[in-house]
């Protein structure tokens, strides 16, 4: 039984699990820190509770507090979205040893899932394809460095180095020739211990050219494990997804079907509960191999939501419950896409940007579903990641979805922060984009020397002209003066206009 | 109404007309909208709508899915921090009066818009107070050295 969830995150997956907890009738517990008392994500729960501390460490990522924050208001759930403590098996762990329910699987199968030398070696072991390469477990520096260069004449070149404990890309390398293997090993291994304390770095084959499929998987705890098809998140800048899609544009029933299979038995072979995601390379040949699982919620969830019917946070509830999952066979229907809207300016590297949200006005619609934990008034801090939103179209096929996604970029109005909107918008133009042929590559070789929006001189200037008008006219001594005492007395932000369109 | 604004090329100039409800630069034309939009006639009669916010000197102006971000330059700086005279620096016509007698102001709040020399001024409140005369009202000319406002400062 559960009856109060702990919802141990914030922003956009915060409210997304708030709102799932509020439809199932569940009570709620949010937490914040200290600088999200006015985030939106507090406003949705029944009860909110603030972190004491600074830093993420001590708010979000403290264990102790969430858990007595859990017993003083009495949840019998936590639910720890994605990122931050959701995949640390020790919180996993504390977690069901004080007697409340952890939304997610066991701290076993997340142990053996998280470090990515023993997955490939549990995934071999399960006949789930690994991608051709050699784990590399010597710990002393020099042993790993002849094992790697020991390793490299039987996987190959290109090949990739990547830290067992790896993830965002830290600790990971390409090498192209020999000459440069042992540079790049020592560099991944000394990323790899800044960033995780564990240096221990394996080899694999690049295999360039892919596409990023993932099988998003529920289990419960009556025995049914379940794949609802594949989402392809080829689309990615630096080692981070910008548009996906459900179901991938070359997919084809025999391939889903082998590799719902593959990650069933992915899912099986740790004894997997609730939902997770296994993710794969997909080879120009057809071919696929294992990447990794995330033994939690993705950010990408909702595209598979849109064309299967089921509410992935609703059976993560239900699973935790110890119900069985409600979901029948699998359906897909119809074609969906989310880009995620950054506070970044995509013209200069993809460089996050801060700033008020003085208009945020997002598109409306058929087929268009808004994840997001801000609204129009909202300061973009740099504390916190800089993802503004997830916007979710869904069509009767993919050509149309991706017209949707046009108008709907096109109707998204954000001032007062930059955001990767347009470059989105541009994204949809792209020819391989329109053919679906996008691989993890697509962003490098379509902008190799950077992305720059092309604007029509007749739009230019008319935004002069509203600008011009707007100052002229004093529009924004009219708009509602918001003061922001969040802010540090040197914010460039401290006074803002903010209009009530 | 001329306005300056920032581009990586150099200072754009910005000029533009009104006549009645309608503002003009070039071929394009604009409206007011009631909820502070502006709706856009372009060359070819085609009709869009723009969204405009300012933050700091800075106007955001989203139009046909694009976002400007374009920053104004003050003319003359001097005029908006001028220590708070609230006489009028040169001559010319009243553009706006912003606030009522009996009005509690914050240093920094714009006053009274002045249109002098084809340009704008702001006429801001030096410190906090309560304002308790306002000596003229829109349109109204004025010369250069009178009182435009009494603050009775807190």
């Amino acid at each position: 039984m559960v009856s109060k969830v702990l919802v141990a995150n914030r922003g956009e997956i915060a409210c997304r699990i708030l709102r799932a907890c509020s439809e199932a009738g569940l009570q709620t517990v949010a937490i914040y820190a200290q600088n999200d008392a006015r985030s939106m994500f507090v406003e949705l729960a029944d009860q909110a509770v603030e972190l004491t501390g600074d830093s993420i460490g001590e708010t979000y990522l403290d264990q102790n507090q969430i858990l007595s924050i859990a017993r003083s208001t009495g949840a019998d759930a936590i639910h720890p979205g994605f990122g931050f403590l959701s995949e640390r098996a020790d919180f996993a762990r504390a977690v069901s040893q004080a007697n409340i329910q952890w939304v997610g699987p066991s701290p076993e199968a997340i142990e053996q899932m998280g470090d990515k030398m023993t997955a490939r070696i549990t995934m071999r072991a399960a006949g789930v394809p690994v991608i051709p390469g050699e784990e590399i477990e010597q710990e002393d520096e020099d042993e790993a460095l002849a094992a790697i260069e020991s390793a490299s004449h039987r996987v190959g070149y290109p090949m990739l180095l990547k830290a067992s404990s790896g993830g965002g890309g830290k600790g990971m390398r390409a090498v192209h020739a020999p000459e440069d293997l042992i540079e790049a090993a020592k560099g991944a291994r000394r990323e790899a211990i800044a960033a995780f304390g564990d240096g221990r770095v394996y080899v694999e084959r690049l295999l360039t050219g892919s596409k990023h499929v993932e099988i998003q998987i529920l289990a419960d705890r009556h025995g049914r494990t379940i794949h609802l098809g594949e989402r392809e998140c080829s689309v990615q800048r630096r080692h981070q997804k910008v548009f996906e899609e459900a179901p991938c544009a070359t997919m084809t029933p025999e391939l889903r079907e082998a590799m719902g299979q593959a990650a069933v038995a992915a899912a099986e072979a740790v004894d997997y509960e609730g939902a997770g995601t296994v993710e794969f390379l997909l080879a120009p040949s057809g071919e696929f191999f294992f990447l990794e699982m995330n033994t939690r919620i993705q950010v990408e969830h909702p595209v598979t939501e849109l064309v299967t019917g089921v509410d992935l946070v609703r059976e993560q509830l239900r699973i935790a419950a110890g119900e069985p999952m409600s979901c029948g066979p699998l359906m897909i229907r119809g074609h969906a896409i989310e880009v995620r809207l950054y506070a970044e300016d995509a013209s200069n590297n993809f460089l996050p940007a801060i700033g008020p949200l003085a208009v945020f006005r997002p598109p409306e619609g058929p087929g268009v579903r808004l994840d997001t934990g801000v609204r129009e008034g909202d300061e973009v801090t740099p504390n916190y990641d800089p993802m503004l939103a997830k916007l979710i179209v869904w069509a009767p096929s993919r050509s149309e979805a991706l017209q949707r996604m046009r108008r709907a970029l096109d109707e998204f109005v954000v001032l007062g922060t930059t955001t990767n909107i347009r470059f989105l918008r541009e994204l949809c133009d792209e020819e391989e984009v329109i053919t679906g042929h996008t691989d993890t590559t697509t962003i490098d070789r379509l902008w190799p020397n950077g992305w720059a929006p092309s604007i029509a001189r007749s739009t230019e200037d008319a935004a002069l002209m509203a600008a011009a008008i707007g100052e002229s006219a004093g529009l924004h001594r009219s708009q509602v003066q918001v003061s922001e005492d969040t802010q540090g007395p040197t914010s460039p932000f401290s006074t803002l206009n903010r209009r009530y369109p | 109404m001329h306005h300056q604004f920032k581009s990586p090329e150099g200072p754009i100039e910005v000029s533009v007309a009104r006549e009645g409800d309608v503002w003009s630069l070039g071929h394009l034309e604009a409206t007011l909208m009631g909820d502070g939009r502006l709706r856009i006639v372009q060359a070819d009669s085609s009709v869009a709508f723009a969204h405009v916010a300012k933050v700091g000197d800075v106007w955001w102006v989203h139009f046909q899915g694009h976002t400007f971000k374009l920053e104004r330059i003050e003319p003359g700086a001097t005029d908006t921090d001028d220590g708070g005279g609230l006489t009028a620096p040169m001559p010319g016509k009243i553009l706006q009066v912003l606030v009522t007698v009996g009005e509690s102001v914050k240093a920094g709040t714009t006053l009274m818009v002045l249109e002098a020399m084809k340009m704008e001024h702001r006429i801001v409140a030096a410190a906090d107070g309560v304002v308790t005369a306002v000596h003229f009202s829109a349109h109204d000319q004025v010369e250069q050295g009178v009182a435009l406002l009494s603050l009775d400062e807190s």
